[in-house]
């Protein structure tokens, strides 16, 4: 079953809460997550729920060599 | 607070265009370059527009940049534009201006040309300025070989085009895999695994999926949750300190300049040529890079020597053989010449009879 | 000050020097100062001093900012932070004093003043600045009309020559198709969602002045199908001599039709008998010497569009790949409905299949072509191709028998 949008994003939300610190995930990754326990989800309301905990700024992109999304943290090279 | 703007993408181009070419925009008829570095171009309607291109070190501050709108204004209605190899070009829409806005290039340093068959500016990298993996600086070097090669941007005194481009390092930003003469930043050290760091810094799944020869692997020691690195496979590439900055390869004595030769991207008579490898190594030696400079000339002398009229530095070589290449221009070949780099190196190895003593 | 005698001597010479510019900035502003202190110090160690940094971003995007350090902050608390911000260049790289002026004022304001013009990628690229600055210099960009550009695993800024503007060689009109392209696809430039990085590049003919075929994972390159058209007086004007050849970009004083161009043709479809200049256009491989030789007598045909080629890009990982051909010809009009859609399609195969930094010419080299063209519906054609395989291990599908059971011919005597 599809979730709700509002639903959607705190599933999303927790998946990115839960990968902190031991796997960073792409956009593509947290769809693929989404699509496997809910099948019928429109890709588009992935890309949005996304957006939606970007602009609200509880998670961030990050690039490692790569752009992932993630939990909002310091920078490390900002210090030391 | 009002609401923010996303999303807008850049400003469409009609609004900088200046009005001739709004009018004459795809009525183009053809053009003329009067000498090295102005551009005529002739619309069907008779309509004309002269461009006056200079040469520019890309890295500039916005005081070189208000100086170039000075001169706009005073010489183009306010118009200018930049090219894909850093050059600004002043578009003039009255003739009658031209040759002022010469003079006031002229006196101001800036260096006409760039156009035809002559060496245009440098396509390069960030180098030392501004990158985190460079084993070299791009825009001294590029300041070092434009003013050893000065002449050759102000006349269209060589046989054909020749394009170069600087990358700093093998992650080549600056694509310079298609140029008549590419100079390549290379490091010569493995990365140097910081243990504790990584610990606490990097994914180690993400680590050793990013190394293109598959030299690292888990630390046997898995308290450590950290890598090795077999360094009989290391090329040097740096894409694991991207990923992971516990794992810098950078060395002050051993990085520095591999110089590569012969490529194009454009389809006139030949098809699009990769740059190869013509000189493996040459030290860093700041603040000129005198070596390289000086090997950048010669090659480029033996070329201007030995070209057709019209051929390309790739279209020469391979005309002439790899093999008096290396003669002509006093470069050793060694081990490092010969492809042994996945599926591409074997297109490389000479099935033939066809080469010369 | 610092000083700095290594760079000084990057002061003297001919070409202009990026020592001189920076320094009249380093008066204005202690960052640029350090940044001269610290480059000086690279210039002496042979090391560089910057760190990368993943994190700053303005908000909602994911793109366009660069994260940099100084890994010497106590010596040079100018450069504790510097980060790049991408701005998005108009087509063609055109601007007025104005606009230029503007964008000099707010970098003036919020960052360090030094700037490329442009990027390798083709954005205007503000170097230094620190992160509270990033977001109020975001705002008044937008308030003037710009954006910023793509990085990491997006849609990077398009780019493209300045085609139909100023250029009788341009099949189609290259700065209008970057432009709608760039707009079509804002979300997934500021919203990184690819394995790496997708760039597009557009060239109004085969002599590829941005670099397309190696520099962008989609080049589209301009292109005619008809005959090229000839002005025989022309001809006879190069032959003569009061014409100059490439329009002047070389210093012979006269063109020799046979040797410089009919000799030189790369399929030897032209023919010169001192008179006329015959051109068998059948056989015409669209290389553009001649038409680069005779700017005055020669251009492309009426019959416009571009080839699309796909893959390229710089040697990491696999090792540096041109882009090959995928559609030998499309017609580039308004709105680029075609063009948009391709995009869409192999973009999202790509994000389907590829690895992280896996780019598309790679991905289609580990899964093979035909995967990607059955994905992206495109058939096969022979221009994709320099030569078919040497090797006798070829796949067949299921599919293939049933196209064979629906009378799909291998070979035909007509």
């Amino acid at each position: 079953m599809a979730l709700p949008k509002d639903e959607l994003v705190e599933y999303i939300y927790k998946m990115v809460e839960a990968a902190a610190g031991k796997k960073q995930l792409k956009a593509k990754d947290i769809e693929k997550a989404v699509l496997k326990e809910h099948p019928d989800q429109p890709r588009n309301d992935v890309k949005f729920a996304i957006k939606e905990l970007i602009d609200g700024g509880r998670c961030v992109y990050t690039y490692f060599g790569g752009s992932f999304i993630e939990c909002p943290r310091v920078e490390g090279a900002a210090k030391h | 607070m009002a609401e923010r703007i996303t999303d807008i993408g850049p400003p469409h181009f009609s609004k900088f265009l200046p009005p001739v070419i709004k009018e004459n925009y795809g009525k183009w008829a053809y053009h003329e370059i009067l000498e090295p570095g102005v551009l005529k171009h002739v619309s069907e309607s008779g309509a004309e527009i002269y461009s006056v291109r200079v040469a520019s070190p890309r890295l500039i501050t916005t005081m070189f940049a208000r100086e170039l709108c000075d001169i706009a204004d005073k010489f183009c209605g306010g118009h200018l534009r930049f090219t894909s190899r850093h050059n600004v070009e002043f578009l003039v829409s009255d003739k009658a201006q031209l040759e002022p806005l010469k003079a006031e290039l002229a006196s101001r340093g800036l260096p006409k040309g760039g156009t035809g068959h002559s060496i245009t500016n440098i396509v390069h990298t960030q180098g030392w300025v501004h990158c985190h993996t460079p084993a070299i600086d791009a825009s001294g070097i590029v300041k070092s070989v434009m003013d050893d090669l000065i002449d050759y941007f102000g006349t269209h005194s060589l046989p054909a085009q020749v394009r170069i481009s600087l990358a700093c390092c093998l992650n080549m930003c600056g694509a310079v895999h298609c140029s008549d003469i590419a100079i390549c930043g290379v490091h010569r050290t493995p990365p140097k695994v910081q243990h504790e760091k990584l610990r606490h810094l990097c994914e180690i799944p993400t680590t050793i999926a990013s190394c293109p020869t598959g030299a690292i692997r888990p630390h046997p020691d898995k308290t450590l949750k950290s890598v090795t690195v077999n360094v009989e496979r290391c090329m040097y590439c740096g894409n694991c300190y991207t990923m992971c900055p516990a794992m810098p390869c950078f060395d002050e004595e051993k990085g520095g300049v591999a110089l590569l030769v012969g490529g194009k991207v454009s389809n006139a008579k030949s098809a699009p040529m990769f740059s190869r490898l013509a000189v493996p190594y040459i030290p860093n030696n700041p603040p000129r890079w005198p070596e390289v400079v000086e090997t950048i000339r010669k090659m480029l002398i033996k070329y201007t020597e030995g070209a057709n009229k019209y051929e390309r530095v790739g279209e020469w070589i391979e005309r002439i053989g790899w093999e008096k290449f290396f003669e002509i221009c006093d470069i050793p070949f060694t081990y490092q010449h010969i492809d042994d780099y996945k599926f591409q190196a074997y297109d490389t190895y000479r099935t033939s009879m066809h080469f010369k003593f | 000050m610092h000083k700095t005698p290594l760079l000084d001597q990057l002061e003297s010479g001919p070409f202009p020097s990026f020592v001189k510019d920076l320094k009249r900035m380093a008066a204005k502003k202690p960052q640029v100062n350090d940044l001269l202190g610290q480059l000086e110090r690279s210039y002496k160690e042979k090391i560089t001093h910057w760190k990368h940094g993943g994190i700053v971003g303005v908000l909602g995007y994911g793109s366009g900012i660069i994260g940099r350090y100084s890994d010497l902050p106590d010596e040079f608390p100018g450069l504790e932070h510097f980060h790049t911000m991408r701005i998005n260049q108009p087509s063609g790289w055109y601007y007025t004093s104005q606009a230029l002026r503007e964008l000099c004022d707010i970098w003036d304001e919020h960052g360090s003043g030094v700037l490329n013009m442009h990027g390798a990628t083709g954005d205007l690229i503000f170097l230094g600045t620190r992160t509270e600055e990033l977001e109020p210099c975001f705002e008044k960009l937008t308030a003037k009309g710009w954006d910023i550009g793509g990085s990491g695993s997006a849609m990077r800024s398009p780019s493209c020559c300045l085609g139909m503007s100023r250029c009788e060689w341009s099949c189609y009109d290259t700065m209008e198709a970057c432009y709608q392209l760039t707009q079509e696809f804002q979300f997934d430039l500021h919203r990184p969602s690819y394995p790496y990085k997708y760039k597009l590049k557009f060239s109004g003919c085969p002599n590829d002045c941005v670099a397309a075929v190696a520099r962008a994972d989609m080049s589209m390159i301009g292109v005619w199908k008809d005959d090229i058209k000839i002005d025989q007086a022309a001809v006879q004007a190069y032959a003569g001599g009061e014409l100059k050849p490439e329009g002047g970009a070389t210093v012979y004083d006269k063109l020799d039709i046979k040797a410089d161009v009919t000799d030189l043709c790369p399929t030897l479809c032209m023919s010169w008998d001192g008179k006329t200049l015959k051109i068998d256009n059948a056989n015409c491989n669209h290389c553009m010497h001649c038409i680069n030789m005779m700017p005055k007598a020669l251009k492309p045909g009426n019959e416009r569009g571009c080839t699309i080629l796909l893959g390229s890009h710089a040697p990491i990982l696999e090792g540096a790949q041109m882009s090959w051909v995928i559609v030998p010809f499309m017609k580039m009009e308004e709105p680029f409905d075609e063009l948009k859609d391709l995009t869409y399609k192999i973009t999202e195969w790509w994000a389907e299949h590829g690895k992280n930094r896996e780019r598309v010419g790679e991905l289609i080299m580990r899964m093979g072509m035909r995967a990607f063209l059955e994905a992206v519906e495109l058939p096969p054609v022979p221009q994709s191709v320099r030569t078919p395989r040497a090797n006798p291990f070829f796949f067949w599908h299921q599919s293939d028998f049933d196209a064979e059971a629906a009378g799909r011919k291998y070979y035909t005597t007509k």
